[in-house]
């Protein structure tokens, strides 16, 4: 298959042109078809042992996936079938990862072939093997083989969120032949991948396909049921051999500064709640209101920002995104960066908010910032430090939105008191991912604060092992 | 989970009763908590405030006044035997259970739903609880009820007038409330005030009572979204702090809240809903309404 000339660039995938794609919420990039598929599955040099196996915090076997593909280059549904297999023995989920992980960052990053070209283009290859799957009937085959309960039912678990490290717990949970029972506050399943994420990232469709798949993997989901609230965590522990908790970091951190109740200051989990789970953009044949002005200030420069700043774009308004460091310090992904300013977004470096300043009907109209400046010293997490000029600058604004930051919500640790918490309410866990009383496990940001999809996917995938092995344990006479 | 619709009526002029199956709420929803409904796929989600419940037979009663498209649409197009798709609760903190010693708990409008399982809870654990109700006389709803179940229970209310728009009702329901109030708290000298109600009708209603010093407390009802905690759509000053109503609330010391902050943001939303009604009205109109 290789031939003698290294093939350095990636075969690109097609976009919707952005004149086109501002006007609505339609996914953004297309992705490959099975011929380019293949073209840029050729590129990988089929390492062993494979660098890239290691990036990806749930360790799929990537060059055996695409090794799959190209074996079977002129059988695509066999190729697919092959690949998906791979696929599904690590990530349950993969129409959803190989569109929101930060490749860059994970298995991408150590792909060799990045060092002499673009490393290969492995999230979108995962995602062309789902979404041809799915189009194509293949999966429902595949589900039959991953759905033996030749060992019949091996105990119950709750799981408590159906955001990706729940959805990845129960999968792999029901995959050893366990009921699991999802607890879920909101009407839809999905988390942050339902309420954050916009369609023209992740189509909602395609996250429904892939929750569909787990309650035919025999996954019960209970919507509307706030643990801590509805049923307590007590409660659950007793009728379910484990639990694991997945409820994220949902509380939005607010700016402790003047004007932060003005109309038209959103988080960015309000304003994109309305827009992802209730479809404020289709106002007013979906009844949920959204109040968006002609100029809008994002502050944050993270995904959420990124996302929030693209999604009022897409109602029709001017969008600076206002950070308080420099492009260099911003956590988004490179590619949402790069389409946010294909798309217009402008941004401002350096400025950190002091005071909203609102007119004389309490609607926000400007935001004050000082100039910040870069330090050489570096804080924990190896960002610099910046320090205040005393130089300030307002700027217009008639919509605020705030992207600075996620903390775990306290509904579920208040009620149960018996569950240890660090100083930032994260839950504490062992290296199992148990938590402080036996039999409760948890992962994602839950117990990480503001993180990924895909660790919190990893950690969902380690907490079902360490809840199979706690189980069987239990079950063993002393 | 299917919510089904056991009994509706209309209660009184724009108050619908409905009696729901949702025995996850009434098996732990305490006095003071409230509940999260979407009742259509493209619907919002609301705050409503369970009324009565029945833990062994598994339903609530709900009541809504109709102001707006959700709560319109729900009577349109909800009929006993009809499911709602989503009840998301007990939500928001239960009221305090304490001895207070006598009580007046306010209601305003429909806000009196509210007040209804808090004040026979307070009474029943042995305060005396003296109730208001400050309503427009067609839409008096619960005085049977509240009757039974507190000391005392009276009705402040008015005939409505031809022509009597929202501003003219809304300032009848704040003088003849404000002149009660300090009646009452002349003749009855209670220990706490509580009431529930719109904001500017709290606000007007605090004024009086701050004149003499009673403690009092408040539901408040700000714009919520998820209920939850997960977006602080419902956020307000209290103390000086920021603070989610859904889950540090409902229930606050009307000292310590903003209430010009409040009212504000609790109208923040009005041309939309305005939008809302009249595209829900052209199609009814049109007959095309699903």
């Amino acid at each position: 298959m290789a031939g003698p000339k290294l093939i350095k660039e990636r075969v690109p995938t097609p976009e919707v042109p952005v004149e086109e794609r501002i006007k609505s919420f339609v996914e953004v990039n297309l992705g490959y078809d099975f011929v380019s598929a293949v073209k840029e599955a050729e590129r990988c040099l089929q390492c062993n042992p494979a660098p890239c196996i290691q990036g990806c915090p749930v360790h799929i076997n990537i060059p055996g996936f695409i090794k799959a593909l190209r074996e079977n280059a002129e059988s695509p549904e066999e190729a697919v079938k092959n690949a998906l297999r791979i696929i599904w023995d690590d990530n349950t989920l993969p129409a959803i990862t190989g569109r929101v992980c930060p490749q860059e960052e994970q298995c991408e990053a150590p792909c060799v072939m990045g060092k002499a070209g673009e490393p290969i283009n492995i999230g979108k290859l995962e995602r062309f093997v789902a979404d041809y799957a799915r189009k194509h009937g293949i999966e429902k085959e595949l589900l039959k083989e991953f759905t033996s309960t030749e060992n019949g039912v091996k105990g119950k678990v709750a799981v408590v969120g159906s955001g990706p490290a729940g959805l990845t717990c129960a999968g792999e949970l029901a995959k050893m032949g366990y009921k699991v029972t999802i607890f879920e506050a909101l009407h839809k399943p999905g988390g942050v991948l339902v309420y954050g994420i916009p369609e023209f990232r992740l189509p909602k469709e395609i996250l429904d396909r892939e929750i569909a798949k787990l309650k035919e993997l025999g996954v019960e989901i209970k919507l509307d049921h706030i643990v801590g609230k509805t049923v307590t965590l007590e409660e659950l522990l007793e009728e379910y051999d484990a639990v694991f908790i997945g409820t994220g970091a949902g509380t939005p951190k607010l700016l402790n500064i003047p004007g932060i109740l003005l109309d038209r200051i959103y988080t960015a989990n309000e304003f994109l709640t309305r827009i992802n789970l209730m479809k404020a953009y289709k106002f007013p044949e979906y009844d949920e209101p959204i109040s968006i002005g002609k100029k809008t200030i994002v502050i944050g420069a993270g995904n959420t920002a990124m996302d929030a700043a693209r999604s009022a774009l897409r109602m029709g308004s001017e969008v600076t995104i206002a950070y308080r460091r420099g492009r260099e310090d911003m956590t988004a992904r490179i590619e949402e960066i790069k389409h946010a300013e294909e798309e217009g977004v402008k941004f401002e470096f350096f400025l950190n908010p002091v005071e909203f300043i609102g007119d004389e009907n309490g609607k926000v109209k400007a935001v004050k910032f000082e100039k910040m400046r870069p330090l050489e010293e570096r804080d924990a997490k190896g960002k610099r430090k910046i320090v205040g000029t005393g130089e300030y600058i307002t700027l217009e604004a008639d919509t605020v939105i705030i992207a600075i930051g996620l903390e775990p919500n306290k509904i579920i640790s208040e009620e149960a008191t018996g569950l240890k918490t660090n100083p930032d309410g994260t839950l504490v866990v062992d290296e199992n991912l148990m938590t402080s009383i036996p039999g409760v496990f948890a992962g994602g940001d839950a117990i990480r604060g503001e993180a990924t999809v895909i660790l919190a996917m990893g950690d969902g995938k380690k907490a079902a092992k360490a809840i199979d092995e706690y189980i069987q344990k239990k079950r063993l006479p002393a | 989970m299917v919510y089904e619709i056991l009994e509706k009526r209309e209660i009184a002029a724009n108050n619908v009763l409905y009696k729901i199956h949702a025995p996850h709420i009434a098996r732990k929803v305490q006095p003071g908590q409230f509940v999260v409904v979407r009742a259509f796929e493209n619907g919002e989600r609301i705050p409503l405030t369970p009324v009565m419940w029945d833990a062994e037979e598994g339903w609530i009663t709900l009541v809504t006044f109709i102001r707006g498209r959700t709560t319109l649409r729900m009577n349109m197009e909800l009929q006993e035997g009809d499911k709602i798709l989503n009840i998301a609760g007990p939500l928001g903190n239960p009221a305090p259970m304490k001895k207070f010693g006598k009580i007046l708990a306010i209601g305003m409008i429909t806000g009196i739903v509210e007040v209804y399982p808090i004040a026979k809870a307070w009474q029943e654990i042995g305060n005396e609880v003296i109730t208001l109700h400050i309503v427009p006389e067609p839409m008096i709803i619960l005085k049977e009820d509240l009757e039974k179940a507190v000391s005392k229970h009276i009705v402040e209310s008015f005939p409505l007038k031809e022509g009597m728009g929202m501003p003219e009702i809304f300032k009848e329901l704040v003088t003849r409330g404000q002149a009660k109030v300090r009646e009452l708290i002349e003749k009855e000298k209670p220990d706490l005030v509580f009431m529930v109600g719109p904001a500017r009708g709290q606000k007007a209603i605090f004024d009086v009572v701050k004149e003499y010093g009673i403690p009092m407390e408040v539901d408040l009802h700000p714009i919520m979204v998820d209920g939850t905690g997960m977006c602080g759509a419902c956020r307000v000053t209290v103390g000086g702090e920021v603070k989610f109503a859904c889950v540090d609330g409902p229930s606050f010391n009307a000292y310590e809240v903003n209430w010009e902050e409040l009212i504000a943001r609790s109208e923040f939303y009005a041309d939309l809903e305005k939008k809302a009604l009249e595209d829900y009205l052209t199609k009814l109109q049109q007959g095309g309404a699903q």
